[in-house]
């Protein structure tokens, strides 16, 4: 089977942590980044020949995923593919997801895998694809929808076949792949899989932070995250959390390189993150290398990453509507760093 | 091959058996230090953070875990098209086995390696120690000096100085005696085990060396002193920094808690002297609502619901809730029950302390406690 990533997908809902980046590349959970979810369950259900699909600020995207080597995909047979918009579209409206794929059938016609999976950039959860397609197989479809309840998971199984057949035949643009389904429910067999277990879709300022809020209860990162099924993400040397003696951390999920001397409850902190004595941080979220100096107060805050907050300083957001602060960000007394 | 300026042959064969169980399946470079690492990974670090990329790693003692660890040695950079790190293992020629008798043998069995890139100069390392060097400056140091072999010492305290190889020197620093673990030291500055030699000197020595039916093949011992009698220019490099022999449970152990001062004379924290090593790509850590964590190191994939103090937690360790874990090492996935309370101890790879355990020294001791799986059914007799 081969895996396809849909990253076009762009959204003001999650403004500003898009502002330089693309929804598969916000960072999550401490030490991830929004597609590694995605990738590492295609990976860990054997899939070996993985296309990324991204249409714009894909520079963060590209960094993170490198050669696919963190992921085992850097390989002779199969592996990563990265399938950006050819250049002249920029100035056009948005291509189609389809008309992406047309660019690149040769990834298709090349393949020897009969089904494609195709997989959005923006849903945590847990799930062994290989189960989805021998159901899949079981049941003769020509193309599964994943759901949960009502909800579609925006991941699908079709047959390669079928979807050659269409993109070449079929004149039509699909927009997106719910598109396709309702199209070939006319003349195609569609079945669907009930997905179980934890599923949180990041489409939104408010998802982001529920669901980021969510995984501190172990019932939710216990699912997330099962020693047998890892979630792989890009490495970065750093050597293990300092916590000083004044330390105090309650209730959160912290990464490597942090320096602890302050408060930290129900947070995520990310990589390299430093806290400095007397400061108090409460249900919130500190991305990659952000520093905060003594005596600050920070309540349902995220900081986007290498903000520098000074000493002394209140940042409040309201529980549910978190005030987010701006990648790079610089407020309080001016530091010499 | 290309030629090298110079070739880096790390010395990691070595038991260690003063370490207890923690060598028993593993070689000394390979033992877990710091929440994070293994000991080679700071001679691997330093390597790469010097220029150095093409290093030798010699291996013999229960090389399967250092074998895998180092792979192709990307974790360090050290994957190169030309050089990189090759592990070098004793093998079999038509009239025998070639075990490594000694440091020196060790070497020059694998002469043909060091001939392939016919470098101008070879650096020995050990992969037993802990601290950060950068080679280049001494190899500098050795060329400004025109020597022939260089030696990096460190000064120790005097009183300590009859447990090392102390080199005495003249003012200038030039090397005039080597003292193997004096009684009575004339000198403090100790061997660190890095040399640095001209390539031709090293090829010749280690070939008479090699012919000497009573030489024990070890640099310390034998090749050192035959230089110094052959009037060879042997010169010291002072060092200055953190070193640490983690020769035994104890060394180990304090070598740990060194990390947790207030001044960390190591600083894993400084960006531009990374000390890489394979990351096991782990969960961020868990600090659960009624868990304290307080001047300790705690790396990924750690589960803490107890309290932990002054303690070093390695990837993947689960500390249960109303435990108390002070001044302890607990390495990769080891896993720590309820309601347990553990002192001054080492608690290695995979070892479960069931819930309830208490272990500790006696009062008054400051023994460190290298927890095993016998001790813990022993321990939980006495309950």
């Amino acid at each position: 089977m081969l895996g396809i990533i849909d990253a076009c997908t762009n959204t003001t809902a999650l403004q500003p942590l898009t502002f330089y980046r693309s929804i598969a590349a916000i960072p999550f959970a401490g030490r991830y980044r929004l597609i590694d979810f995605t990738l590492s369950n295609m990976v860990n259900s054997g899939i070996s020949s993985v296309a990324i699909f991204p249409r714009d600020r894909y520079r963060a995207l590209m960094d993170h995923i490198g050669s696919g080597k963190e992921w085992d995909l850097d390989r002779k047979r199969d592996g990563l593919f990265i399938f950006p918009p050819m250049t002249s579209d920029l100035h056009l409206e948005s291509p189609s997801l389809f008309t992406q794929f047309r660019y690149h059938i040769d990834y298709f016609l090349r393949s020897k895998q009969e089904y494609v999976l195709i997989a959005n950039s923006y849903t945590i959860c847990t799930v062994d694809f290989d189960h989805v397609l021998q159901r899949h197989i079981a049941s003769n479809a020509d193309i599964t929808e994943m759901k949960q309840g009502d909800k579609s998971l925006n991941m699908y199984i079709i047959n390669k076949s079928i979807l050659v057949d269409i993109l070449q035949n079929e004149s039509h643009d699909f927009y997106t792949i719910k598109e396709l389904v309702r199209y070939m429910a006319q003349s195609h067999r569609v079945e669907k899989y009930e997905h179980h277990g934890y599923t949180a879709e990041i489409s939104s300022l408010d998802a982001y932070y529920k669901t980021s809020m969510e995984i501190l209860s172990p019932d939710v990162w216990k699912q997330l995250f099962i020693n047998e099924r890892p979630v792989f993400t890009k490495v970065k040397d750093e050597p293990p959390t300092r916590y000083a003696k004044k330390a105090v951390v309650k209730n959160s999920m912290i990464a490597n390189g942090c320096v602890i001397e302050g408060h930290v409850e129900n947070s995520i902190i990310f990589r390299g993150v430093k806290i400095g004595k007397g400061t108090v941080v409460k249900n919130s979220i500190v991305m990659q290398k952000g520093v905060i100096l003594e005596n600050s107060v920070l309540e349902n805050v995220v900081l986007d990453k290498d903000v520098k907050i000074g000493s002394n300083e209140t940042l409040l957001g309201e529980s549910g509507l978190p005030r987010v602060i701006a990648k790079g960000t610089t407020q309080g007394a001016l530091m010499k760093s | 091959m290309l030629k090298k300026k110079c070739v880096a042959m790390l010395l990691a064969g070595g038991k260690g058996s003063r370490l207890s169980s923690l060598t028993k399946n593993l070689a000394k470079p390979a033992v877990p230090f710091g929440g994070k690492y293994r000991i080679i990974d700071f001679a691997l670090s330093n390597c790469t953070n010097s220029g150095i990329e093409t290093v030798g790693v010699l291996t013999q003692y229960q090389p399967l875990v250092l074998n895998s660890y180092i792979g192709i040695g990307s974790a360090w950079d050290l994957d190169r098209r030309n050089g990189g790190v090759t592990v070098l293992p004793p093998y079999a020629e038509s009239d025998g086995v070639k075990w490594y008798k000694g440091t020196a043998s060790a070497i020059y069995e694998n002469l043909n390696y060091l001939t392939q890139y016919d470098p101008e100069y070879v650096l020995i390392l050990s992969g037993d120690h802990i601290y950060k060097m950068n080679y280049e400056n001494m190899l500098d140091y050795h060329i400004n000096k025109e020597a022939d072999v260089t030696i990096s010492v460190i000064e120790v305290p005097w009183e300590e100085a009859s447990r090392f190889g102390i080199l005495n020197t003249n003012s200038d620093l030039d090397v005039m005696e080597f003292d193997e673990k004096p009684q009575r030291p004339k000198n403090n500055l100790a061997s660190m085990g890095i040399y640095i030699f001209k390539w031709s000197i090293l090829k010749e020595y280690l070939e008479m060396d090699a012919r000497n039916p009573y030489s024990s093949h070890d640099f310390g011992k034998d090749v050192i002193p035959l230089l110094l009698d052959e009037k060879k220019k042997l010169i010291a490099y002072p060092f200055q920094g953190y070193w640490k022999d983690v020769g035994t449970v104890k060394s180990l152990w304090e070598a740990n808690m060194d990390l947790l001062c207030d001044k960390d004379e190591l600083n894993l924290f400084d960006s531009s002297w990374k000390v890489y090593s394979v990351n096991p790509n782990q969960p961020p850590q868990y600090i659960a609502p009624n868990a304290c964590v307080v001047e300790s190191l705690v790396n990924e994939g750690c589960v803490v619901e107890g309290n932990v103090e002054q303690s070093v937690l390695f990837p993947g360790v689960q500390i249960g809730s109303g435990s108390e874990v002070k001044k302890t090492v607990v390495m990769p996935t080891a896993k720590i029950g309820s309601n347990v309370y553990i002192e001054n101890a080492i608690v290695p790879s995979d070892i479960e302390v069931p819930d309830g355990t208490i272990i500790r020294p006696t009062k008054g001791s400051e023994e460190v406690i290298l927890v095993t799986q016998e001790l813990i059914e022993s321990v939980a007799k006495c309950i």
